[in-house]
């Protein structure tokens, strides 16, 4: 110490403020530099706990902070902070302290200030760029998250995508209330595709929207509406029984029959629908939703319209399908397909007409299937495509080979079931018109039979590729006529040679009257629009001589024969006793219009009485809901 | 804070001590924002580091926020627990005009110090950095300490403060069945005399201390008072 004085200036004068507190952080000293910065008299400041001068936030820290750490180290430093001036102004400022004794002999704890103008400046910017930051940060996940909505929802109807529905029923299975399974009712449009082909896509998409608005509103505000893709919609709910889950069923079932209005047409909607349930140890989401998949083609399957319930005693039939379609592919790789053929006889004179070529899978460990075993699969796989070519060519070989090698009882006409999907197939008429000429075959002694329903699948299509076939010269037929859903006011649209009564009506034939009624009014239909009548599945003599009675043209069934291998139908064919006498001509000559439209009256009433007569156990018949879709679809 | 306190216990106790998440020397890759803005988030640590050392008989010591968790704990588990030492404690540091509660802070406060956790963004964060003892015998030691929690995420601090000054466990306390001393200093910014008052009758078998200490830290300001005090209220537990 070699000048006071000076010490005295420089504690004054100092480019920082300085404080003197005692040990409670009261003031007991401050310098002119923090005077004169704060704008506090010595007096306003002296006898003042140093956290008065600061902000209340200031003041916590303080309390919780640089309190405790005085006491624990004996220091702080650089605790950032503001002091309050005399006109209320916040000052930022940094606080070093340390704790000493004083002259006195007591505790004093010796205090700087810095101001802190430009450091709490830049600390301010840093935190708003921060903040930005953030902001930016939470709009892009606020981005994000709407583009995971865009992914997990259908544009259209704005439900639920599948990809949707699955985490929705991941969590759905996980938290179900104790006491309540998860129902999955899998519900798909009967014949969305008819609405979309004949009135167009807007439309189609009209039709979703109102059906996903309707089927929302049946739901409760915790269930769940998705929709998988095209005409497939999952509703998801929680219920405590089965009973629960068909109640469901039926009160969507109601909301979708009710009828729209699209585009200006009135339309009436149906739809099939599967229901599973939740058990205890099974709550796998593709799981459930496969029981529903296949509960719902076993919905279609019985008529439409309806529900049904997965039954889990079932094995799974999706695991047989996906080993069965394997085999297939191998089998008709390996040779394991044959055709058989079935007799086709004029009913008047008993001689052979022709066959039908009826494919058949000589399967390793299962035995000789039919195509009801195997023809769905080849279908929705697209092999019927490969394996309906062979068919078609492999009859029509035969064909020629019997037509040539068997000329007394020439002609031998053919006749081969065509798939909805080859109708539709671009290439059928090109494969048809090769087969022809590989085979060098007359193609009038060619007939493709058409189910009924497969026409209606397309009918717009369906009429193109027939109209073209017909002009190759190929006979056409309307397979298992009366099952389909087909307006018979298309029957007149269509160039058409033949009509197949479905054997469920012929084996009816004099035990049921109304079987009876639908066969007699077929025949007459037929023969007013000119095509023959054939009927199918004939198995006793006196369902041949009622056909004869009723006029019926031709017939085939195991009252003749049982489709048999080739070899053996030649066989057949020469063990006829009878001498081939030459058919007379089945050609009738067409009605008048308004003759046919009396007979397709005729024929509707008699199904629909036969419908009211007999629950239909195993067939179906053409629905009167359907009928009014058609005819406003052609309106 | 609490190395000045942890002696006197040592020789008759196992002593556990942790920094809660967000604080001291806790691993932040594990602070999810969420789950700590909430007591709820802090309270499970704690009843999971019991849980990990399998505590039994656990007398519970927490300060200030603390204290609020560990109210909570004893509630949500209250066997885990044989006694609660609630050491400058708060049910609620915000007044409540409709009851007449008197935490200490009006709304106006905390509406200032919410301010103040963007204004002074820098220095809370740096408040819950531990307190760090120099070491004449290795500064350089303790300087790369600091260096290491000067990267804590400043955002753990902030969401930390909020926690605490709006929460509010009055609804908790009827519930507590722990015994519980209540350590109340004197001059106490953040817990005025009557928060005391107010959790003794609320806390069924609570005692109250009024402690000669000041300020809100007394396991700083005067640890052996702090630590007498617990001692003699653990060996008049006749359990």
């Amino acid at each position: 110490m070699t000048d006071g004085t000076n010490y005295e200036e420089l504690y004054q004068q100092a480019p920082c403020g300085y404080l003197i507190t005692d040990d409670t952080w009261t003031i007991t000293a401050a310098n002119d530099t923090f005077l004169t910065w704060t704008g506090y008299s010595s007096d306003e400041v002296r006898g003042k706990p140093l956290p008065q001068l600061m902000p209340i936030g200031d003041r916590l820290l303080h309390a919780t902070n640089s309190v405790a750490r005085m006491q624990l180290t004996g220091a702080v430093s650089e605790v950032s902070l503001e002091i309050i001036d005399a006109a209320g102004n916040r000052i930022a400022a940094l606080l070093t302290a340390v704790r000493a004794t004083g002259t006195d002999g007591s505790t004093e704890i010796r205090v700087i200030i810095f101001n802190a103008h430009e450091r709490r400046k830049y600390e301010l910017e840093l935190v708003a760029a921060r903040r930005r930051a953030e902001e930016s940060e939470a709009r892009s996940l606020r981005a994000e998250a709407g583009l995971q909505h865009l992914a997990l929802h259908d544009s259209l109807t704005g439900l639920p995508n599948r990809a949707g529905l699955a985490s929705i029923l991941v969590r759905e299975l996980e938290n179900a209330p104790p006491g309540m399974k998860v129902a999955v009712l899998f519900v798909d449009l009967d014949h969305f595709k008819a609405v979309n082909d004949s009135l167009g896509h807007n439309a189609g998409d009209e039709l979703l929207t109102v059906v996903a608005q309707r089927l929302s509103s049946t739901v409760r505000a915790s269930g769940t509406v998705a929709r998988l893709s095209g005409d497939e919609f999952v509703v998801v709910e929680h219920v405590s029984t089965l009973s629960d889950a068909t109640a469901l069923a039926e009160r969507l079932l109601e909301t979708v029959n009710g009828s729209m209005v699209i585009e200006g047409l009135e339309v009436v909607c149906s739809a099939s629908i599967g229901i599973a349930l939740t058990d205890d140890d099974r709550t796998d989401v593709a799981r459930l939703l496969r029981q529903a998949d296949i509960a719902m083609y076993r919905a279609k399957a019985r008529g439409r319209n309806t529900w049904d319930v997965h039954d889990p005693s079932q094995a799974d039939p999706a695991t047989n399908r996906m080993r069965l379609l394997g085999e297939l592919r191998h089998g008709i790789k390996a040779g394991q397909l044959r055709v058989h053929y079935q007799p086709r006889m004029d009913i008047a004179t008993n001689a052979i007409n022709g066959v039908e070529a009826l494919v058949r899978w000589e399967h390793p460990t299962r035995g000789l299937l039919q195509p009801a075993d195997f023809i769905d699969l080849a279908e929705e796989s697209g092999l019927i495509r490969a394996l309906g070519a062979w068919v078609l060519d492999e009859a029509v070989k035969q064909g020629t080979h019997w037509n040539r090698g068997m000329p007394e009882y020439a002609p031998i006409a053919v006749a081969v079931n065509l798939s909805t999907r080859q109708l539709l197939d671009p290439q059928l008429v090109h494969t048809v018109a090769t087969t022809l000429t590989r085979h060098n075959f007359d193609p009038h002694l060619l007939t493709l039979e058409i189910t009924e329903t497969a026409l209606m699948e397309n009918p717009a299509a369906a009429l193109n590729v027939l109209t073209t076939l017909k002009v190759l010269g190929v006979g056409l037929a309307i397979d298992d006529f009366g099952t389909g859903y087909a307006s018979l006011t298309y029957l007149k649209n269509f160039p058409i040679d033949e009509l197949k009564i479905d054997q469920s009506f012929v084996s009816g034939l004099g035990s049921n009257d109304g079987d009876s009624a639908i066969v007699s009014s077929c025949i007459q239909l037929a023969h007013a629009v000119g095509i023959r009548a054939v009927a199918e599945g004939v198995e006793t003599a006196d369902q041949r001589s009622t056909l004869l009675t009723l006029g019926c043209d031709l017939a085939q069934g195991y009252h003749y024969s049982r489709p048999l291998t080739a070899e053996s139908i030649t066989q057949w064919i020469t063990n006829q006793t009878d001498a081939p006498a030459r058919r007379t001509s089945a050609a009738t000559q067409p009605s008048t219009e308004d003759t046919v439209d009396a007979l397709i009256s005729d024929l509707a009433s008699a199904m629909e009485n036969h419908k009211e007569a007999e629950a239909p156990t195993g067939r179906q018949l053409t629905s009167p809901e359907y009928l009014d879709l058609n005819v406003d679809l052609k309106a | 804070m609490w190395h000045r306190v942890v002696p006197f216990f040592e020789d008759r106790f196992r002593v556990v001590s942790f920094d809660h998440m967000g604080s001291g020397r806790s691993d932040l890759t594990f602070y999810e924002p969420e789950k700590y803005s909430t007591l709820d988030g802090y309270v499970a640590d704690l009843l999971a580091v019991c849980d990990a050392l399998d505590l039994q008989d656990v007398i519970l010591v927490a300060h200030s926020v603390a204290a609020m968790m560990a109210i909570k704990a004893a509630v949500a588990s209250p066997r885990s627990f044989r006694r609660l030492v609630l050491v400058a404690p708060s049910a609620s540091y915000v007044n409540d005009p409709s009851d007449g509660y008197v935490g200490g802070f009006t709304q106006e406060d905390i509406v200032g110090l919410l301010e103040s956790l963007d204004s002074n963004y820098f220095a809370w964060s740096a408040a819950l950095a531990p307190v760090v003892m120099r070491n004449p015998a290795a500064p350089e030691l303790t300087d790369e300490l600091e260096a290491s929690f000067c990267r804590t995420n400043p955002d753990t601090a902030r969401n930390f403060a909020r926690v605490s000054f709006l929460s509010d466990i009055r609804s908790d306390l009827r519930d507590v069945t722990v015994p519980a001393l209540i350590l109340q200093c004197s001059e106490d910014l953040l817990a005025p005399p009557e928060v005391g008052r107010y959790l003794n009758g609320q806390l069924a078998g609570s005692t109250l201390v009024e402690l000669e200490a000041t300020g809100h830290v007394p396991q700083a300001s005067a640890p052996e008072e702090t630590a007498q005090v617990i001692l003699q209220y653990l060996a008049t537990d006749s359990s």
